[in-house]
């Protein structure tokens, strides 16, 4: 038995520490985030890590060694900018979030290009912005608050392809 | 140490893990049924894990949304609230790294959709209540340091060190020999229910 589960077990025989309100309210409204029949894309490694700051989406940086002497590499601090790529249904969605001032900048690139009539939805729990896509699929949300981060795909005849949530702190 | 697994406790969880709906046909009033059943444990778990009330929030959201875009392949619906709980704690421990500077690679920040712990199973109100039972069979310090540790989520050490009139730097220890002896009288009940 590990010791977090006596630690719970013990609070919740006590009634200390109950669910916050808010909380409970996330969670009742978190099925409304369901898509029925649409395809989870899980996270794949991506070649080039984050630390290239330059580097587009899908572009080659090869190895960066000098990035650590930069001193910007804080851990989820501000600006923080990272790639991640998911894949499902022969689709590739690369997305890349950067944080400032609390708010989250998502932009990615959709792979190969889906579409004109295709749309991105960028959601969090709590709001969701939809954006057609460029010519080469690209997209990009601004304003958007910290926390759980899941992209999706609408194409016409095709069922939704959705990345699985992530977690970006503010 | 699953060998301590009370049975008491896998009887509780039997009834309570089988919300008798299925994932596939679940509709909102089933959802909230599902909250309502599982949120104080997940809570519990993310708490216990050492985050703040914003970190347990943000864990037990992720747990959920994990359940969301997890619906239509779950095979298994007696076990999601043993799922549940056992997602609630890889979302905490993972932002538990993440608030201590720990680099998290992305792939690494959305988990394999997690096999239910059937340890998780004690993680229930009856079991607790059962556990207190045994606290109060211990002697002291260790009664008043269990119950200080389990009922002041925000203690830091020097506040129970104080208020137990401990040296700071036996707390730690001191609580892990409580934990322990706990832990005995928890088995010498499970070894009893075999036996009967």
């Amino acid at each position: 038995m590990r010791d977090e589960y006596l630690l719970a077990a013990l609070r919740l025989g006590a009634g200390s520490d109950p669910v916050p309100a808010r909380v409970s309210a996330a969670a009742r409204a978190a099925f409304a985030l369901h898509l029925p029949g649409g395809i989870a894309a899980p996270p794949v490694e991506v070649p080039a890590p984050s630390g290239a700051r330059s580097g587009a989406p899908g572009t080659d940086t090869g190895p960066d060694e000098g990035r650590d002497e930069g001193g910007d590499r804080d851990g989820g601090g501000p600006d923080e900018l990272r790639l991640r790529r998911f894949t499902a249904a022969g689709l590739t969605i690369d997305v890349e979030i950067t944080v400032t001032g609390g708010r989250l900048e998502v932009a990615g690139q959709v792979s190969p290009p889906p579409g004109p009539d295709a749309r991105v939805e960028v959601r969090t729990p709590h709001i969701a912005k939809v954006r057609a896509l460029t010519g080469g699929g690209h997209f990009a949300v601004a304003g958007l608050p910290a926390g759980w981060v899941s992209v999706v795909c609408h194409r016409p005849g095709e069922p939704p392809v959705f990345t699985r949530w992530a977690h970006v702190g503010a | 140490m699953t060998g301590c697994l009370p049975s008491i406790a896998n009887g509780h969880m039997t009834d309570d893990i089988s919300p008798d709906i299925s994932p596939h046909h679940l509709d909102q009033d089933a959802w909230e049924d599902l909250v309502a059943r599982f949120e104080g444990r997940m809570w519990a778990v993310a708490r216990a894990l050492g985050l703040s009330s914003s970190d347990a929030a943000d864990a037990v959201q992720g747990a959920w949304l994990r359940l969301v875009e997890s619906l239509d392949s779950i095979r298994d619906p007696d076990r999601i609230g043993a799922w549940l709980v056992t997602t609630t704690r890889h979302e905490a421990v993972r932002l538990a790294r993440r608030a201590r500077g720990e680099v998290v690679s992305p792939s690494g920040e959305v988990p394999e959709t997690a096999v239910p712990d059937p340890a998780a199973a004690v993680v229930d109100a009856d079991f607790g209540r059962h556990v207190w039972r045994r606290v109060d069979l211990l002697g002291e310090p260790c009664r008043s340091l269990l119950r200080l540790w389990a009922l002041h989520p925000d203690a830091r050490y020097a506040q129970i060190a104080v208020r137990l009139d401990l040296p700071v730097g036996s707390v730690g220890p001191t609580r892990a020999r409580c934990v322990s002896r706990l832990r005995a009288l928890l088995a010498e009940d499970t070894g009893a229910e075999e036996a009967s």
